[in-house]
């Protein structure tokens, strides 16, 4: 009984957080526009160890020409065991836009920005820098929540075009150049469908994921505790949490936007 | 110096990785083995990955049962929807959500619990015992991920498949008995190897970043949050990275 009244009083607690949260992003636009603006800069480039390797965009980037170039090997493994291996382009169009690309960019997002500001959010708490922001009266969640989920998802839309672009590009190079398919056939199925409209779907599907992984992650670093070791613990918690948030918002959408009517361009 | 400390650093990083994986693999066979340690530590890393596996591996099996079943349904050919489903689960969704959970929950969990010893100073107090901190921590640890990397790319795939089959069948009213004749239509023992054989790698490749970082934290909360956070990048990098690899190795061994 007890364990329920916990969860459930946890579920409450951090709905209205999130309630807070949102509500305040209006507040913090209007009051906070230098510190969303820094907070955007730093999340595109990264800091520390994560900077010299390329940073953000490098990593998400890397995420999706892997899984692009996955599809590549398994899509025209596959396809050519029973003999239409032409249609890898057609996959390529399929997969990537509905599947892959919102999914990996969301990811790559929990795990580099996401992460990152529940290890900053973490430590400003363990430190007391939240509780000395409120004693001077400044409200800490519209400065420091509300502007890293906006900040997140402002980042996310030019994250997911290269993630979109570089799955795309993986599919193809390595398609064509190293199956040695004709760049005509796989061009023909690929443009043949590849429908604007999914793509535009999908785009909406990297908001909602980054605006969701984003409030995860605030969440827990806002509300770590128990010294050091805290601020670990409560990343492990928040990467498993917004993992499964990404995977279900993802199926939920595309339930909601391809459940009816499938939305398959099948004639070109 | 300032020059050339921007490239040197991740160079001593690199460095050291290597280092401690070699450390650990030549420390491997040396008795005594840590018994113990790689037990509770086999439990702690299945207690931390058990539930978001399921959590991952249903919704994504679903989704792509789900988006494959338009399609072949458009086609006509929904009878072949348990060939997408097993595909899918065995050659794609079982390595992937492996990764995202050996990465994601069990490498995090570890790299924070490792973090949180070294800023209390805990592996200083074994080297002066005269214990080697790799040896009693490391090294069952890398072990006892490997293993658990190991059970839960079977759980993905059997869960998935399941998933799958309940999803076709009751919701996209696809036919049981053409499900189940269609799994083994391009998925047979080979691809299982595979996949087994891939998510060993996972665990192997992700506890050794995670071991890395926990033990060379330093600078307080923020260092214990930063080296969690880098374990997660470095180790999707990492394991996105083997995934090709082996994709491409596999497909290759078995045509």
């Amino acid at each position: 009984m007890k364990w329920f009244v916990n969860e459930w009083n946890r579920i409450g607690k951090q709905t209205q957080f999130y309630g807070d949260t949102l509500g305040s992003s209006g507040a913090a636009l209007a009051h906070y526009r230098g510190e969303v603006t820094r907070l955007i800069a730093q999340m595109g480039l990264g800091t520390g160890a994560l900077a010299v390797i390329g940073g953000t965009v490098a990593i998400v980037g890397f995420l999706t020409l892997s899984s692009g170039a996955v599809i590549a090997v398994q899509g025209y493994n596959s396809m050519a065991g029973i003999g239409v291996e032409a249609l890898t382009g057609f996959i390529s169009a399929y997969v990537n836009v509905r599947l892959i690309a919102p999914l990996v960019a969301g990811i790559g997002l929990a795990a580099t920005i996401g992460a990152g500001a529940t290890a900053q959010l973490g430590a400003m708490r363990i430190n007391e820098e939240i509780d000395a922001l409120e004693v001077m009266g400044i409200r800490s969640v519209p400065y420091l929540v509300s502007t890293r989920v906006i900040a997140g998802v402002i980042v996310v839309i030019p994250l997911y075009c290269v993630a979109v672009l570089m799955s795309f590009f993986a599919t193809r190079f390595f398609t064509t150049t190293v199956y040695g398919q004709s760049v005509g056939v796989y061009d023909h199925y690929f443009t043949t469908f590849l429908n604007p409209t999914d793509l535009v779907w999908s785009f909406f599907e990297a908001v909602v994921i980054a605006t969701v992984v984003m409030l995860v992650h605030t969440f827990h670093g806002y509300n770590a505790s128990g010294g050091p070791a805290g601020v670990g613990e409560a990343v492990g918690r928040a990467v498993r949490t917004s993992l499964v948030a990404a995977v279900l918002v993802t199926l939920f959408v595309s339930l909601a936007i391809y459940g009816q009517s499938g939305n398959l361009n099948f004639s070109g | 110096m300032i020059a050339t400390d921007g490239v040197s650093k991740p160079l001593r990083a690199i460095g050291g990785f290597f280092a401690m994986a070699l450390d650990t693999l030549f420390l491997m066979p040396r008795r005594p083995f840590a018994w113990r340690e790689f037990l509770i530590q086999t439990w702690f890393v299945a207690r931390v990955s058990i539930l978001p596996t399921l959590m991952l591996s249903i919704p994504f099996t679903v989704l792509t049962v789900f988006t494959l079943n338009i399609l072949l349904v458009e086609f006509g050919a929904g009878d072949f929807s348990g060939t997408g489903a097993a595909l899918g689960a065995v050659t794609q969704i079982g390595p992937v959500v492996t990764v995202l959970v050996v990465a994601g929950a069990g490498a995090t969990a570890m790299c924070a619990d490792l973090g949180a010893r070294t800023i209390r100073e805990e592996l200083d107090a074994l080297r002066v015992m005269g214990i080697n901190p790799i040896q009693a921590l490391v090294v069952p640890r890398v072990l006892a991920a490997t293993l658990v990397a190991l059970a839960l790319s079977s759980l993905v795939t059997v869960v998935g498949l399941t998933g799958s089959f309940f999803f076709a069948v009751f919701i996209q009213h696809i036919t049981p008995g053409a499900f189940a004749a269609s799994l083994t239509l391009l998925v047979g023992l080979p691809e299982v190897i595979i996949a087994l054989i891939k998510a060993g790698l996972f665990g192997l490749a992700a506890s050794l970043i995670a071991c890395y970082k926990g033990t060379s934290v330093g600078g307080g909360p923020a260092g214990v949050g930063n080296a969690v956070n880098e374990t997660v990048v470095y180790a999707f990098v990492a394991l996105f990275l083997i995934n090709v690899v082996a994709t491409a190795v596999g497909v290759k061994a078995t045509t």
